[in-house]
């Protein structure tokens, strides 16, 4: 990019903004703050992992002497990370060096030239450690564009008591736990506990759950190139979402949850099963939860004859291509990619490391056996179109699932027409 | 007299245009950047960068996500902006009598005025929360205010009613103080009962007030954006998605950069119709 050209781009990503909200003020910065070998970092607010991070980038910088990393948090909201990074890159900014990326932009900011290669950070062994779900996300064309950081996949949570007392298994099949919820809510027959919670508010979330459930049944969201949305498998998989809210097995509330809306309800006592994230389970074992004690956690079951998915999320460590500070930057994402750093960050965080042999280290087992417990679920998690065009082809898809969990339109007529949308997005890069 | 007279109107300018400079640098200058932005196909992502005339502008009109967006902000426009006002009116009346604890009442009323709207948007997702929100209990009901489609829109309407009826009410009730106290007594020694006072003498010395309420209000609310974003994020299936938050989803999350500022352009053409409108309304009545 020509640098003289610059402040006009830089203008023309924060027009809009300026126009709509009056937005802004995240750009000003103290430019005393970057002296050489100076590196800032930026990332989300690392839920409970602040101070464990904070003594991370000391240990980096006692064994870099001269580099000084400075440690700049986001918006805890993953859109408002994402119009950030999009605004600052478009303009070119190098006011960061390195920094997180959500699994699913990756592809997007590759292609729009923002992120410099880093393949050669980690050795070909140190690649075949990392998960295959992260690693795709991060490769094209044999490149690598960032650094596994950690990990996250969608699971099952269920009230153990209530099944136990019913004499009841957990589900080993969707089909099953629609049966299972419908028997524990028929003997209870407690008009304030909900069956099956999940999110079907209109955002993201509710694309993690309807992959989860497609994969389930064996369809997918592209195949090749081409959405496979209006196959038998999507449908089925889908009006299979909206039937749970029409015989009452999830709640009308569904429709408009998100993660903590779901998981209050569940912590309360007041669900029998749960679609959620990892990060709820330290939350139920808390002291003085209602549920203590009495939550069994699971993959996502498949549909009879299908496969059990978990949706792939988690974040990664970028670097700016733009940066002025190259070399510290890789150093500082090298670092966050090492197996005895992500076996702290789960530690001392709960953060499911991107590293294969972190699972297996004896004192994690130890101290974080939940952790482990799902390296299986997140070695098979079923990574989100992985294209440059996810975020458009998302904005499709949230649509188009709301629609039909909602009952606004029927599965057929909403993914047939979403499938033609996703095609034409599809094509522009072919034309 | 008149030299010294001529020198500050020489002077004059020169005080003028570091004020004018920072209205054209921070307003008037991006607002023209992002009309010049929405005649472009610009979309980094794609590596596209090319001017496209109005082409931006002609597919608004084939695309029925943004006829939609229209159709809902000007439905929670309109709408919502006759209820303010209606009960603005009708609390800026209250008000007005006097009555033991008005100073206190008044300055309640501000309250939800003065809470900013992210916050107040998350107040009533937990108000309209179907299964423990306070809403329904009070009610009685099982309604999913958030999650069903036709009426997902009116608790939008409803949350932002809360927020911007103190505003019509202040002004309101700024505009009461000017009716004079002895016309009023007039009516009242004439026989006038109260509708007739209040629609013969109140009313034409309110009417100012009532313009200046219904151009920041309409204003305001064609822009309407947090409560929604908070509240809905545009769902269920985009039935609440206004102008606002569409152009904010072009541009920021699909990086669709020309298309979402002729979004926005078309926003404030509307915006810029309409307080054209008022404003005319406005003089032409004190003319």
């Amino acid at each position: 990019m020509n640098p003289t050209r610059r402040p006009t781009v830089r203008a023309r990503a924060v027009l809009p903004a300026v126009l709509l909200l009056a937005c802004g003020g995240e750009e000003a910065r103290d430019a005393g703050v970057q002296g050489a070998g100076t590196v800032v970092f930026k990332h989300f607010k690392v839920p409970g992992g602040g101070e464990p991070l904070e003594r991370l980038l000391r240990r980096f910088e006692a064994e870099n002497p001269g580099v000084r990393v400075v440690n700049e948090t986001l918006p805890a909201s993953s859109d408002r990370q994402h119009q950030f990074y999009v605004t600052n890159l478009e303009a070119g900014s190098s006011d960061f060096d390195v920094f997180a990326l959500d699994v699913i932009w990756v592809p997007e900011f590759r292609r729009a030239g923002w992120l410099a290669e880093v393949g050669d950070l980690l050795s070909e062994a140190d690649w075949d450690d990392v998960l295959p779900g992260p690693r795709a996300a991060v490769t094209w064309q044999a490149r690598r564009y960032a650094i596994p950081w950690y990990v996250d996949g969608g699971v099952l949570y269920w009230r153990e008591d209530l099944l136990r007392k019913h004499g009841l298994a957990p589900p080993r099949t969707l089909e099953e736990l629609a049966r299972t919820t419908r028997t524990v809510l028929d003997r209870e027959g407690d008009p304030g506990l909900a069956g099956f919670v999940w999110q079907g508010r209109q955002y993201e979330g509710l694309v993690c759950v309807a992959l989860e459930f497609i994969t389930a049944r064996g369809g997918a969201i592209l195949e090749g190139n081409r959405a496979a949305l209006a196959r038998p498998e999507a449908v089925a998989a889908l009006a299979f979402l909206r039937r749970l809210v029409d015989e009452g097995l999830s709640p009308p509330m569904v429709t408009s949850a998100d993660e903590e809306a779901t998981r209050n309800l569940f912590a309360a006592g007041r669900a029998v099963f749960l679609r959620n994230w990892p990060y709820a389970w330290n939350t139920f074992q808390r002291e003085g939860s209602p549920v203590r004690g009495k939550v069994g956690v699971s993959a996502i079951p498949p549909f009879a004859g299908g496969r059990s998915a978990s949706t792939l999320g988690g974040w990664q460590i970028g670097v700016n291509r733009a940066s002025r500070r190259l070399e510290p930057a890789r150093r500082l994402a090298r670092f966050f990619g090492r197996p005895d750093v992500q076996k702290t960050l789960a530690l001392e965080a709960g953060f499911k490391p991107a590293r294969r042999s972190v699972y297996r280290d004896p004192e994690l087992a130890r101290e974080q056996p939940f952790v482990v417990r799902l390296e299986a679920l997140l070695e098979g998690a079923v990574p989100r179109p992985v294209t440059p065009f996810y975020p458009m082809i998302s904005q499709t898809l949230q649509a188009a699932f709301s629609a039909i969990v909602a009952g606004l339109q029927e599965p057929e007529a909403a993914l047939r027409s979403a499938a033609i949308q996703i095609d034409h997005v599809l094509e522009l890069e072919e034309g | 007299m008149r030299p010294v007279l001529a020198r500050e109107e020489r002077a004059g300018p020169a005080f003028v245009t570091p004020a004018l400079a920072l209205i054209a640098g921070v307003a008037l200058v991006p607002m023209l950047g992002a009309f010049w932005l929405s005649l472009h196909r610009e979309m980094p992502v794609f590596r596209i960068s090319r001017f496209v005339g109005l082409d931006n502008f002609a597919f608004l009109l084939r695309d029925p996500r943004f006829l939609k967006s229209l159709g809902n902000t000007a439905y929670l426009t309109f709408l919502g902006v006759a209820i303010e006002t209606a009960l603005g009116l009708g609390l800026a009346l209250l008000l007005h009598r006097s009555f033991p604890g008005r100073g206190l009442a008044r300055a309640a009323l501000l309250v939800p005025w003065a809470v900013p709207t992210v916050v107040s948007g998350r107040l009533w997702e937990w108000i309209l929360n179907p299964s423990y929100g306070i809403l329904n209990h009070v009610l009685g009901t099982d309604l999913n205010w958030l999650g069903h489609p036709s009426l997902a829109i009116h608790a939008v309407l409803l949350a932002d009613v809360w927020k911007t009826t103190p505003f019509a009410a202040l002004l309101l009730l700024a505009g009461l103080q000017v009716v004079p106290r002895d016309l009023l007594q007039a009516a009242r020694v004439d026989g006038a009962g109260a509708a007739r006072t209040f629609f013969h003498v109140t009313l034409p010395f309110l009417r100012p007030a009532l313009l200046v309420v219904l151009l920041f209000r309409t204003l305001d609310s064609f822009r309407i954006f947090d409560v929604v974003y908070v509240l809905t994020g545009g769902g269920p299936a985009n039935t609440t998605e206004t102008l606002s938050v569409y152009a904010y989803k072009l541009t920021f999350s699909t990086l669709d950069f020309g298309y979402g500022s002729a979004v926005a352009a078309v926003t404030f053409l509307c915006v810029l119709g309409l307080s054209l409108v008022y404003v005319r309304l406005l003089v032409g009545r004190r003319a």
